[in-house]
């Protein structure tokens, strides 16, 4: 089953960012089968696969991130015909940032130097933090509502308070394509909801792994279905995710409906067992 | 509390003159302050002056020289474990870990028992003596590390588990050859392997010199990488940091800093790994700040450790490696207490 990726907005026009036949393997364990999709400027794709699919590693992928030696990685990626493979560390952060599920740090590091790190890719080892470049980090931390963080300790903010950290030294790199891998995990429905609105408000084109399909659906312009390392589908929300789909990559029934609201959002709707009972019971039928 | 950082920097630098002076002044012969002060300024130029040619002898050939020497050891390696604890993301990690004190004491001691046999008398003993035998030996445990850990070194636990097996390992082959000294070398090995600061000259504190301040140098260029690499590997990687070849260079110019010192003054142990820790609670975790502070606050320690050293036993000098390890370990039981009471 393979749905064509939709026409983009501007009709014949190249891909903002395309990604061609991307081929990974480990060893000689395939990771991910010939991927390719295009995305257009501005527009939000989600990834969506269950665990193992391959979704963080076509991000790695996307950003150049060699993980493991015997990583072997064929294929390109070009941002505006550019590719990005080619490219010098440096220019690829200019362009491509990313934002990797929270990481755990041994020192105290104030928001304002976690947030500074963001300019690395645009400062030369000697030059100095300038007071332009504080404005430009007071600036996104304002627009993200962080400026009462400012001073504080990284590691003592919480889980949806980390994520916007990291979204906004995101920022602060001015990237032209933003990458987020999971970042609703570990989040209650008020943060997941609040992260996902944050990022959709930027403006800026982005590609972000995610579990949750209704949560998928309703800020994702585009969707790319992956399962054990292929592509399955590609397309809106509304085209990718029908029962049959989600039957055949997740192994769960659901039922697909319109969802309350403007447009043509969908809902998805799992058909859950009605009581799964105690071991003994579930071992007893 | 902008201006907090700039006074306690001040305060340290007052702090670290004033520790030169007193400590210049103490000894089995003492000199008073303004003995001191004329004998390191007027009388360098002047005839006339009221220090005597035996104090000025002292104090010029014999105090500076080993207090200079307490300071640069301090120093480098204080900012070299601040460092590699950055590179590691370990709070424990400290310029012995990888097996370069180990490897540069095997050189020293190898030189040391050789020296008194054969080699002197083929004069090969001016190339093959006790600094270039720690050079040497701290090179080849760094070598052995990386080879042992071979292509996993990208993987930094992978790295300290090799730098830890290269340096037991080392310390066995030390461990035998003193074994087979005779008493009088082996006695001589000891007290070398403790460390101390006596019986150096002018002319040792270049080497030592130079590398500190280079190695310093290079540490504050790339401290903007070093603190984007305290938030992971793999986002430093996403921000243009060439993180394999960053960690590795540290990892070299840490080597060369700590074998050297070794070589000159012998095993001393903790300065690494207490000085940053004492360092950031004092002006918090921004990597320049703690780079600077730890080599003020290395510096003052192990000036006054070698001056403790040379006061706590009448008639006697104690190893330097003793005063810091027990000084160190009173150090860590206090921190402990502290994280329990919270």
């Amino acid at each position: 089953m393979m749905v064509q990726p939709s026409a983009s907005p501007a009709g014949v026009s190249k891909p903002y960012l395309s990604v061609e036949q991307l081929t990974l393997s480990l060893g000689r364990k395939p990771v991910l089968k010939d991927i390719s999709f295009g995305l257009s400027r501005g527009r939000m794709l989600g990834i969506v696969g269950p665990n193992g699919a391959g979704k963080s590693s076509l991000l790695r992928a996307i950003y150049c991130y060699r993980y493991d030696q015997k990583a072997h990685l064929s294929g390109q990626v070009r941002i505006e015909d550019v590719p990005v493979y080619t490219m010098s560390r440096r220019d690829r952060a200019c362009k491509i940032a990313v934002v990797l599920q929270e990481s755990n740090l041994t020192f105290e590091v104030s928001v304002f130097d976690v947030l500074a790190t963001g300019l690395t890719p645009r400062k030369s080892l000697l030059s100095f933090t300038s007071e332009n470049d504080r404005a430009c980090i007071r600036k996104v931390a304002a627009d993200l509502d962080l400026t009462a963080f400012l001073e504080r300790d990284f590691s003592s903010l919480s889980g949806g308070e980390k994520q916007r950290v990291l979204i906004a030294r995101a920022l602060v790199q001015q990237p032209d394509i933003l990458l987020l891998d999971e970042p609703t995990n570990h989040l209650d429905i008020q943060h997941q909801i609040e992260v996902l609105g944050l990022v959709r408000s930027l403006g800026v084109t982005v590609l972000l792994t995610i579990h949750d399909l209704n949560m998928a659906a309703a800020y994702c312009d585009e969707l790319v279905v992956l399962s054990q390392g292929e592509l399955i589908a590609t397309g809106t929300p509304k085209e990718v995710l029908t029962p049959a789909l989600i039957q055949s990559v997740f192994q769960v029934t659901a039922s697909v409906e319109p969802a309350s609201g403007p447009g043509d959002q969908i809902q998805v709707v799992y058909s859950m067992p009605q009581h799964a009972g105690t071991v003994e019971e579930v071992g007893a039928r | 509390m902008n201006l907090r950082y700039p006074a306690v920097v001040c305060l340290t630098i007052g702090l670290l003159l004033l520790s030169i002076l007193a400590a210049a002044a103490q000894g089995s012969f003492s000199l008073s302050w303004s003995e001191v002060l004329e004998g390191v300024s007027v009388c360098l130029w002047n005839e006339q002056c009221d220090v005597s040619p035996i104090q000025q002898q002292i104090l010029l050939d014999i105090r500076l020289p080993r207090i200079l020497m307490a300071l640069l050891t301090g120093a480098g390696l204080a900012i070299t474990g601040a460092v590699l604890q950055s590179v590691t993301r370990n709070p424990l990690a400290d310029p012995y870990l990888f097996g370069i004190s180990s490897g540069a004491a095997l050189g020293a001691v190898l030189a040391m028992s050789l020296m008194s046999g054969a080699i002197t008398a083929t004069g090969l003993g001016v190339i093959f003596n006790v600094t270039t035998g720690a050079l040497a030996g701290g090179a080849l445990s760094v070598f052995l590390m990386l080879t042992l850990a071979g292509k996993s070194a990208v993987q930094v636990e992978k790295l300290l588990l090799s730098g830890v097996a290269v340096s037991f390992m080392l310390s066995a082959f030390t461990s035998l050859v003193i074994y087979y000294s005779t008493p009088e070398t082996a006695s001589t090995l000891l007290f070398w392997l403790m460390g101390s600061f006596s019986g150096v000259d002018w002319s040792e504190l270049l080497l030592p010199f130079v590398t500190v301040v280079l190695g310093s140098a290079i540490f504050f260029v790339f401290s903007r990488w070093l603190l984007v690499m305290q938030l992971g590997e793999e986002s430093a990687a996403t921000l243009g940091v060439p993180v394999h070849a960053l960690r590795l260079g540290l990892l070299l110019v840490s080597s060369a800093i700590t074998a050297i010192l070794v070589a000159e003054v012998g095993g001393i142990g903790f300065v690494g790994l207490m000085i940053p820790h004492i360092v950031r609670l004092l002006v918090g975790n921004q990597l320049q700040r703690v780079l600077l502070m730890s080599l003020l606050v290395g510096a003052i320690f192990m000036i006054w450790v070698d001056v403790l050293a040379h006061s706590l036993l009448q008639d006697q000098v104690l190893p330097v490696g003793i005063v810091t390890s027990a000084l160190g370990s009173l150090f860590f039981f206090i921190i402990l207490k502290r994280r329990q009471s919270r």
